[in-house]
């Protein structure tokens, strides 16, 4: 390996190993420059002035995004962009077990320490529960962790390294609980149950249209198959950072990348019992949202804290946070039965789905809706009966992600359908368009669809892929 | 060795919340110079937005996106926005600042009706001017139009307006009208697939999405490219481990494996003809859609490949392989006719 090296570069050895003074200087000084774009001449072009008669076409047009100049410049304030006077960092602690019962916490060596202006439990948030649907989620937990993410305790300090020095001097002791992990698990009678009561269960769906039975006993064919998806992440470059800002007549100002600022704005209130007058969100441009940032995360935490410090203070997750600590794409299991005719036209489908919900509520009502009304697929069939149900386990909250439970159902009726074509012998496109919605077609909510494209999508892809039939 | 294979999946995905209100607000205020403030609830979270916004105010008042300024991202200035979520933007913001905006453009109609010597109903916004329907020589600049509304007739133009899709909300049986309208995707995969180390390649990706009317299609086509990009991280790579404590075991980006631009196939953008009367200028949505069927075009390639169906995401290297050699193993036991 080593020679291969040489090899390709044998001037290596031949280079004289000390660099000239003159160099290490320049080096050394580029290197305590902080990184600054080159300076660059605003506005880029005289300022567009409405032009009468000009063709103003708008819809359709390729036209240049109003933020494209300042994403190719580097010129974009994101929200870690922002500092203000006197701001301070906040970091959470993270429980690390995934169920047990908060024993004893000892915050003192922390509040100690030079540089931590504020430290905050749980019990001092004026409302400790947040949640779009179900209102379960505590921003601080006070008693019962549910999963490893949970936050126990925060501080502010006047730097990162300091707040999160503080963060490791908490000392928390635990009394472990018993956990469910599995989503089939969680359904069973005798399972723990991550928020007590008698069941996982937190939300069913059923959708019923027709009689699948009979559509089962009509069929040639019936096809039962079961799919599974993984918790993904959302992955944004851009991890969840917001600021928050008292003023002196008490009113809050949060910065937060967040995409739903209305939302944020009333579950402040709720949770700070601040009337909604009193707060003020202002979104910053979203490095990346996917779903991830449609809800509060550590908000009033970090207002809370910013209202005992007297100062603005900004939160921003790590990586790792962001993996263990916000929300994921909810695992599911699917098990899918479906009757065809010899030709392949659909008599029935029986779908059943179980979503694993994590530890709390958060967007998984949204979800499992979504999931169950779409699981059918485009295809007008007669017979359909869809039920699912979302559990909670003691793992990493499912929430909110881009398809909203779409792109696993889909991994399961078009694998099914690729399935059902290659056993019948048809072609995939042919066996499709037997089956799909057409204008007017009614979905299994009984929606009357308009606006059905379909079957030009196949056949426009098709076209553009150079899909060649074969015998 | 390795082998090609071909894959198809169809969805369709619905716009907005599911049987609930998601309302959006939008002000529009037109400047006395004929250019205008749009004021709007929702953020821009990287997909352009704002953009498209600009071009639904743009067309409904007749200049062009550049002389619109949009304001948006905070409380205290804007109206209400259920928020950038659910793939609502263009479809119910963007009815929402239409709305706004015609509700503006009929106070100009109003002002320009004086000047010109017709009713305001027939008057029509375009080109920078308010001008007669079918008759544009009589026409007057919307910049002298708005002049007047501020300083002569005393009426400045501003619009507000909310829009909610109309729905009906689930029995208990399921049945209800849940959306306002739905779009409609199919994304064919071409792999190679390598039956000594279970790599997948995939090489291109046909995808042909219907989403209304484009507002700008250069957006919709990078909304596909990001789309696919996703679904083929779900459909490949991605997958968060547990250990049986219920923790994370790959919580950072090193053993997280997403795909990097090396693993981008050719994508070949479509975009489907269609306009929906229920949306702006007959734009429903694509944010969301353009990931759904990815994956499953790609596992089903997989399939037409290498005849292995990988019923479990991700389709990683290890998984194809292993089935690639269960089902050697299963076709050697068979005893031959």
């Amino acid at each position: 390996m080593a020679e291969d090296l040489l090899e390709r570069a044998p001037d290596v050895l031949e280079k004289p190993r000390a660099a000239p003074v003159e160099t290490l200087r320049r080096a050394d000084e580029g290197l305590r420059l902080p990184a600054v774009a080159p300076p660059t001449t605003l506005p880029l072009e005289p300022p567009l002035v409405p032009q009468v008669g000009e063709q103003t076409r708008a819809v359709g047009l390729r036209a240049q995004r109003p933020d494209s100049r300042y994403h190719g410049l580097g010129l974009t304030r994101y929200i870690d962009d922002i500092a203000l006077p006197g701001m301070l960092y906040a970091k959470i602690k993270r429980a690390g077990i995934s169920s047990a019962r908060i024993k004893r916490i000892d915050v003192s060596k922390a509040e100690a320490m030079p540089g931590v202006q504020a430290v905050l439990l749980g019990r001092e948030i004026p409302l400790n529960l947040f949640g779009t649907s179900i209102v379960d989620q505590p921003l601080l937990v006070d008693e019962i962790v549910r999963h490893a993410g949970d936050g126990v305790a925060a501080v502010a300090a006047v730097t990162e390294q300091i707040a999160q020095a503080a963060i490791d001097a908490i000392e928390v002791e635990y009394e472990p609980l018993p956990g469910v992990y599995d989503p089939l698990e969680a359904l069973q009678p005798d399972s723990p149950k991550v928020h007590g009561g008698d069941t996982n269960i937190y939300f069913k769906k059923l959708i019923r249209r027709g009689d699948v039975e009979k559509g089962f006993a009509q069929s040639y064919r019936v096809y039962e198959n079961r799919y599974t998806t993984p918790g993904i992440e959302h992955a944004p470059m851009e991890p969840f950072t917001s600021i928050a800002d008292w003023d002196a007549n008490g009113r809050l100002t949060v910065y937060a990348s967040i995409g739903r600022i209305t939302l944020a704005r009333v579950d402040l209130s709720k949770t700070l019992r601040i009337p909604i007058s009193r707060v003020r969100v202002i979104g910053t441009i979203v490095g990346g949202n996917f779903g991830g940032k449609n809800e509060i995360r550590h908000e009033p935490v970090l207002a809370l804290l910013s209202k005992k410090a007297g100062r603005p203070v900004k939160g921003r997750f790590t990586r790792v946070e962001e993996f263990i600590a916000s929300t994921i794409r909810h695992p599911m299991i699917m098990d899918y039965k479906t009757g065809v005719t010899k030709e392949g036209k659909i008599l029935a489908r029986q779908i059943r789905m179980v979503l694993d919900g994590g530890a709390y509520c958060s967007f998984s009502e949204t979800t499992l809706g979504k999931a169950s009304i779409l699981a059918p697929g485009p295809y007008a069939i007669e017979n359909i009966h869809v039920e699912g149900c979302v559990v909670y386990t003691n793992k990493t909250t499912s929430g909110s992600m881009r398809g909203f439970g779409a792109p696993q159902v889909c991994f399961a009726y078009e694998s099914q359908m690729d399935e059902i074509a290659r056993d019948l012998g048809i072609d995939p496109i042919e066996l499709r368009m037997k089956n799909f919605f057409r204008e007017g077609s009614m979905s299994a909510t009984g929606q009357v669809l308009h606006s059905v494209k379909v079957i030009e999508s196949l056949q426009n892809a098709a076209r553009k892929f150079g899909w060649e039939v074969r015998s | 060795m390795k082998h090609r294979g071909r894959g198809i999946a169809s969805m369709w995905y619905p716009v907005g919340f599911t049987g609930y209100s998601n309302p959006s607000g939008a002000v529009v205020k037109l400047n006395e110079d004929g250019s205008a403030v749009v004021l709007t609830g929702t953020v821009e979270t990287g997909q352009g937005s704002l953009g498209a916004l600009s071009q639904i105010a743009a067309e409904a008042l007749g200049i062009a996106p550049n002389d619109i300024h949009i304001v948006s991202g905070d409380t205290d200035t804007c109206p209400m926005d259920t928020g950038a979520i659910a793939s609502r933007t263009t479809y119910i913001t963007g009815n929402a600042v239409r709305l706004a905006a015609e509700m503006a453009r009929d106070t100009l109609f109003q002002v320009a009706s004086g000047m010109l010597g017709v009713k305001p109903d027939q008057l029509e916004a375009k080109d920078h001017k308010i001008q007669v329907k079918s008759f544009p020589s009589r026409s007057a600049p919307i910049a002298d139009v708005c002049n007047r509304a501020y300083n002569g007739v005393g009426t400045p133009p501003i619009g507000s307006a909310t829009w909610d899709p109309p729905m009906v909300p689930m029995d208990a049986e399921g049945q209800g009208k849940p959306f306002g309208t739905y779009v409609y995707a199919t994304q064919i995969a071409e792999v190679d697939v390598d039956d000594e180390t279970g790599e997948v390649e995939v090489l291109r990706i046909t995808a042909s999405h219907d989403c209304g009317t484009a507002i700008n299609p250069m957006l919709v086509e990078g909304q596909i490219d990001g789309g696919v990009y996703m679904g083929l991280g779900f459909g490949l790579y991605e997958e968060i481990l547990f250990d049986k404590t219920g923790k994370q075991v790959n919580c950072n980006l090193t053993n997280y494996i997403l795909p990097t631009s090396l693993d981008m196939p050719e994508i070949d953008e479509d975009i489907v003809e269609n306009y929906d009367y229920t949306g702006p200028f007959g734009a429903k949505a694509v944010g969301e859609p353009s990931l759904v069927p990815t994956a499953v075009a790609v596992t089903n390639a997989i399939y037409d490949a290498v005849g292995v169906r990988i019923t479990a995401l991700p389709a990683t290297s290890e998984k194809v392989l292993k089935a690639i050699k269960a089902k050697r193993a299963a076709e050697q036991k068979q005893i031959p006719a």
